[in-house]
């Protein structure tokens, strides 16, 4: 077994996991953080993309031993309990998922995007989200709703959480 | 994915040593950025007994400017490649080379050593890489030896490094610096797509004459490894720059070639292919040699 230690959503958090478990089922299994998803596990649908020290990565092709000692970020360190990630309210506002599934991996896709440049054109957007795969509804929203997170608009007041 | 022992390598002397220990009785792999090693352990039956985790070996992450030329450590990602600032001013060509590979993600992990390493006939790495006469060092047991990164590629995932043995750095040399030099790819897709045809052209311009000098072309997915098209590179050695020339130099890359048909497409469309991109990535490189001039002349 491998010990992990590592910095969680701003947590730290260890397991004792085998060798060959990837941070994917880490998070998934260990920490029950289930907001990454696992698709094709090999590193083309994007669904199970966090953070890693601030970059995008494939958390299915990272060991979870490779990432100990660093900073992860998955989609359930986005919103807090009063209110969404400007990403995902604009997210909600423009429709830009259906089913949902690829969601996670786009909108941490987008973070890491505009954390770097915060104005992006939209040649750039496209770029970023080209190793996130959406087969419901296509890229169209997605695009507009990053575009209109970097216009600083979507700072409509969250509504409440339950 | 199977069972298999982690070992994590402190740097790159640790991990020669950890292989040097172990594979000689053990199936050992080495893990870098994982953008394909990972795949493999999950699918492959080929499963290794042992896995030596370079990828916190930070004396292999370094793009340094020296007199031999320029060089790069082999954990460099891609992400890093597309960054770097000397790269962006030298070699434009190894910059869009990293940008057609993958997504975002992978980019961000895989390394360029790795994907050399991978040795598959459509390393995308390969062709701009083999077109700038780039060596490769690989450090063993015994010490580092060199060889150029065209004899690195043995044939289709074979690579010249023996078990025990690591791949370093790499190596473009000081008479190639800011070489002109275009790479394009042909996939499927724009986006994480393999290539079909992938070429690299690079070359000198004597502008007295108006002729090709050192003239470089080398071509992937086209054969078992990347090659050089040797016949066109004899075509424009010393010839003067022309449309005529470039696209009779396409011809003869696509005569050089050996393409086989597989599910992706046929022999006759990725000759087509090379004749086309060969002439393309040309006037490429020459719009890069003529852009270099006028800065200069500024």
């Amino acid at each position: 077994m491998t010990k992990v230690t590592l910095t969680v959503n701003g947590e730290t958090r260890t397991a004792s996991v085998p060798p060959e478990m990837t941070l994917l089922r880490m998070l998934r299994e260990e920490l029950n953080l289930t907001g990454s998803k696992l698709g094709c596990d090999v590193g083309d649908c994007g669904a199970c993309t966090v953070l890693v020290d601030g970059k995008a990565v494939n958390s299915c092709l990272m060991l979870a031993g490779q990432a100990d000692g660093r900073d992860v970020l998955t989609i359930e360190g986005l919103a807090t309990m009063e209110r969404l990630h400007p990403i995902q309210q604009a997210f909600e506002e423009k429709g830009s998922l259906q089913c949902g599934f690829c969601g996670p991996g786009v909108i941490m896709s987008a973070k890491a995007l505009l954390d770097d440049n915060p104005d992006p054109t939209e040649q750039e957007i496209r770029d970023a989200l080209a190793g996130n795969l959406c087969r419901c509804t296509g890229y169209s929203k997605m695009i507009e709703a990053i575009q209109a997170v970097a216009r600083g608009e979507s700072a409509r007041p969250a509504r409440k959480s339950a | 994915m199977r069972a298999f022992e982690f070992v994590a390598a402190r740097d790159s002397r640790h991990a020669v040593a950890l292989l040097a220990e172990r594979a000689g009785t053990a199936k050992v792999k080495v893990l870098a950025g994982g953008t394909d090693l990972l795949a493999d352990l999950k699918f492959s039956s080929h499963t290794p007994d042992v896995v030596v985790d370079i990828s916190r070996a930070e004396d292999l992450k370094y793009i340094a400017m020296t007199e031999e030329g320029l060089r790069i450590g082999s954990l460099v990602t891609h992400t890093e490649i597309m960054r770097s600032p000397i790269v962006r001013d030298l070699f434009p060509a190894l910059v869009d080379a990293a940008h057609t590979i993958g997504a975002v993600q992978t980019r961000n992990l895989g390394t360029l050593g790795g994907n050399l390493v991978t040795a598959v006939p459509s390393v995308d790495s390969g062709p701009t890489l083999v077109a700038l006469d780039a060596r490769v060092t690989v450090l063993g047991p015994a010490g580092q030896r060199q060889m150029p990164l065209a004899e690195f590629f043995v044939g289709p995932r074979k690579t010249a490094l023996k078990p025990d043995e690591l791949l370093v750095e790499i190596l473009i040399p000081k008479e190639n610096l800011g070489k002109p030099t275009h790479f394009l790819k042909f996939g499927l897709r724009k986006g994480q797509a393999l290539a079909l045809v992938n070429v690299a052209a690079s070359f000198w311009v004597n502008w007295d004459a108006q002729a090709f000098v050192a003239p470089r072309i080398a071509l992937g997915a086209v054969a078992p490894k990347v090659m050089h098209a040797s016949t066109a590179e004899a075509y424009l050695e010393g010839r003067a720059i022309a449309p005529e020339a470039m696209t009779e130099a396409g011809r003869l890359a696509a005569g050089d070639a050996k393409p086989i048909s597989d599910f992706r497409a046929s022999a006759d469309y990725r000759r087509d292919l090379i004749a086309i991109l060969t002439r393309r990535a040309l006037e490429g490189a020459f719009e890069q040699a003529r852009a270099k001039r006028a800065e200069k002349k500024k």
